[in-house]
């Protein structure tokens, strides 16, 4: 075996199948329900997203792909050679209108968010500070609810923030899927991981 | 009061085979450092805050003494033994060959590889100008690894000069955000993150190409060959590729060459480094095992002016990386012998006698 390659299987799982097929170095198929699968002499494996750093970082996985709102968000020491460009999105603050955003930021605030380091960085660079609740998900209920006076989430359209009474008060960073490599691996397998990154690069 | 049983977050402790293996690394790698003539060093265990290297200041473990002075546990050895040879000392004519063997402790949020306490072992070459002390030190971290029994690792060399020169020539000024940015993008070789940072300053074009071919292609990241064409344009880059040059073809025709890999883009601690630059990694472990690099302006702030070259070893990362790579059974530790007689003074004397002949035995109770 010569790399181990950890993906997610989430919202960038089919762009990653588009580009290892274009690059004619296949994919495990998609039916199956193991979370282990060799294809070649490449093995693959399937983890939830935000782990995908941590398995490139701890070096059980070679190489991964995973969303730079991930990154940020782990704050993991791998090296980032590759920007994939597909599963673009927008990590934003949003809140419902009539919260005062729009003139001075309340002074105690409160968001909900699955990216609690990205919101704590975000108002510690204006000064402000804030209390994270920590969700797993449908963040964008929460201000109507009372939970929280804010968000901090990911944005693809837009429609789910308009459909909750919500509207973007900052743009913190444009995100998209990037190609993750382990340090160590960097050197102690270095053709194989070149070899990867360039034949991922000639077919973005 | 109540005991709490768990350990800080961060606190090492090791038992029985761990302890033991723990230990015969240890040994095995100050063997090497004897070996090659150097002189333990066994430095304070705390310090003056103020001594240690201003990058670590977060990460320090800072106490108050009696006298209202703030100072830290050791978070390296390095600045300490500069300190040392600056200061204590003084008489001892240079070049001044230390190794050192301890704990350190700096605080480091839990990741991967990382506790907030862990063992150094490493040397300092102080007095150490030129390629040849650069060889030096290449060649005995080599032959720890080989001492050990790992066979498949590789030596990361950069150069510190490099990427300060082509930084200064692309137009970052000293401790900009900007130049921190990209120091950040270089140093995770993230091409796009390092275009927002050059969008920031007006600087040599050369530079800057220069810069991006580091961060993106492997081919002038890892050749010097063809990395000179690219940033052979600016002088200082040019000087430390020379530098560089001479330590590879060395060490190639010393048959050591499978030993070394280059990496331009290295970008650590550029503040501390002014030539050559390593890291060490071992196959089947996901973090670097060790490194070092030269630092030719450390002791001159300390009024004793002299190059210097070092490299440390984690004891706790050589030890994984030893379970990983040497899978030959280990020494098994022999069994006690017991202790017989029939009365306490008996054993007393059947223990000493069997100790006499340098036997490993186990009092036991009496029968």
């Amino acid at each position: 075996m010569t790399l181990t390659i950890a993906l997610s299987k989430g919202r960038l799982l089919s762009g990653a199948e588009a580009i290892f097929t274009a690059a004619g170095m296949g994919f495990p198929p998609q039916d199956s329900r193991r979370l282990i699968i060799d294809v070649g002499d490449l093995r693959f494996l399937f983890v939830k997203d935000m782990d995908v750093p941590v398995y490139v970082e701890y070096g059980v996985a070679d190489a991964g792909i995973c969303g730079s709102d991930v990154l940020l968000e782990a704050g993991s020491d791998v090296l980032v050679p590759l920007d994939l460009g597909y599963g673009r999105c927008r990590m934003v603050l949003a809140a419902p209108p009539d919260r005062g955003f729009d003139e001075v930021w309340p002074t105690t605030l409160r968001v909900a968010t699955k990216y609690p380091r990205m919101a704590l960085g975000f108002f510690e660079a204006r000064g402000l500070a804030a209390e994270v609740v920590k969700l797993q998900g449908s963040v964008e209920i929460a201000p109507g609810l009372g939970l929280a006076d804010c968000i901090v989430d990911m944005v693809e359209t837009g429609r789910t923030l308009r459909e909750n009474g919500l509207v973007v008060v900052a743009e913190m960073a444009s995100t998209s899927a990037r190609l993750v490599v382990n340090r160590a691996s960097d050197h102690t397998k270095r053709a194989d991981v070149a070899s990867l990154i360039a034949r991922l690069r000639s077919h973005l | 009061m109540h005991t709490r049983l768990q350990l800080p977050q961060g606190a090492s402790c090791f038992t029985f085979d761990e302890a033991r293996r723990r230990r015969a690394l240890e040994a095995q790698v100050i063997s090497v450092f004897e070996g090659w003539a150097y002189d333990e060093i066994v430095p304070p265990l705390f310090d003056d805050a103020a001594t240690f290297d201003p990058s670590l200041a977060s990460k320090l473990y800072t106490f108050t003494g009696r006298d209202g002075t703030t100072l830290a546990l050791r978070p390296d050895f390095t600045s300490l033994v500069a300190k040392i040879a600056a200061g204590r000392l003084l008489q001892v004519k240079a070049p001044l060959r230390l190794y050192y063997s301890g704990e350190v402790v700096r605080y480091e949020p839990p990741r991967a590889g990382r506790q907030s306490e862990f063992h150094q072992m490493g040397l300092e070459f102080l007095g150490g100008g030129g390629s040849a002390a650069d060889i030096e030190v290449l060649v005995i971290a080599i032959e720890c690894l080989e001492a050990v029994g790992v066979t498949d690792f590789v030596l990361a060399l950069g150069h510190a000069g490099v990427v300060t020169a082509l930084l200064d020539e692309a137009g970052f000024r000293d401790s900009d955000p900007p130049r921190q940015a990209a120091l950040e993008s270089l140093n995770r070789r993230d091409p796009a993150g390092l275009v927002r940072a050059l969008d920031a300053v007006t600087g040599s074009e050369v530079a800057r190409r220069a810069l991006m071919g580091l961060a993106e292609d492997d081919g002038i990241r890892q050749s010097i060959s063809s990395a000179r064409q690219v940033l052979g344009g600016v002088g200082r880059a040019s000087a430390a590729l020379d530098d560089l040059e001479a330590i590879t073809v060395t060490l190639e025709r010393a048959g050591l060459g499978g030993r070394v890999a280059i990496d331009l883009s290295e970008s650590r601690s550029l503040d501390y480094y002014t030539g050559v630059v390593f890291r060490i990694y071992g196959g089947g472990l996901g973090f670097e095992v060790g490194g070092g690099g030269r630092y030719d302006s450390l002791l001159e702030g300390l009024g004793r002016p002299m190059p210097a070259i070092g490299f440390m070893l984690g004891l706790d990362r050589l030890t994984l990386l030893v379970e990983r790579q040497v899978t030959a059974a280990r020494d098994a530790v022999e069994a006690p012998a017991p202790v017989h007689g029939n009365s306490l003074a008996e054993r007393v004397l059947d223990a000493r006698a069997q100790r006499n002949r340098g036997a490993r035995i186990r009092f036991g109770d009496l029968a």
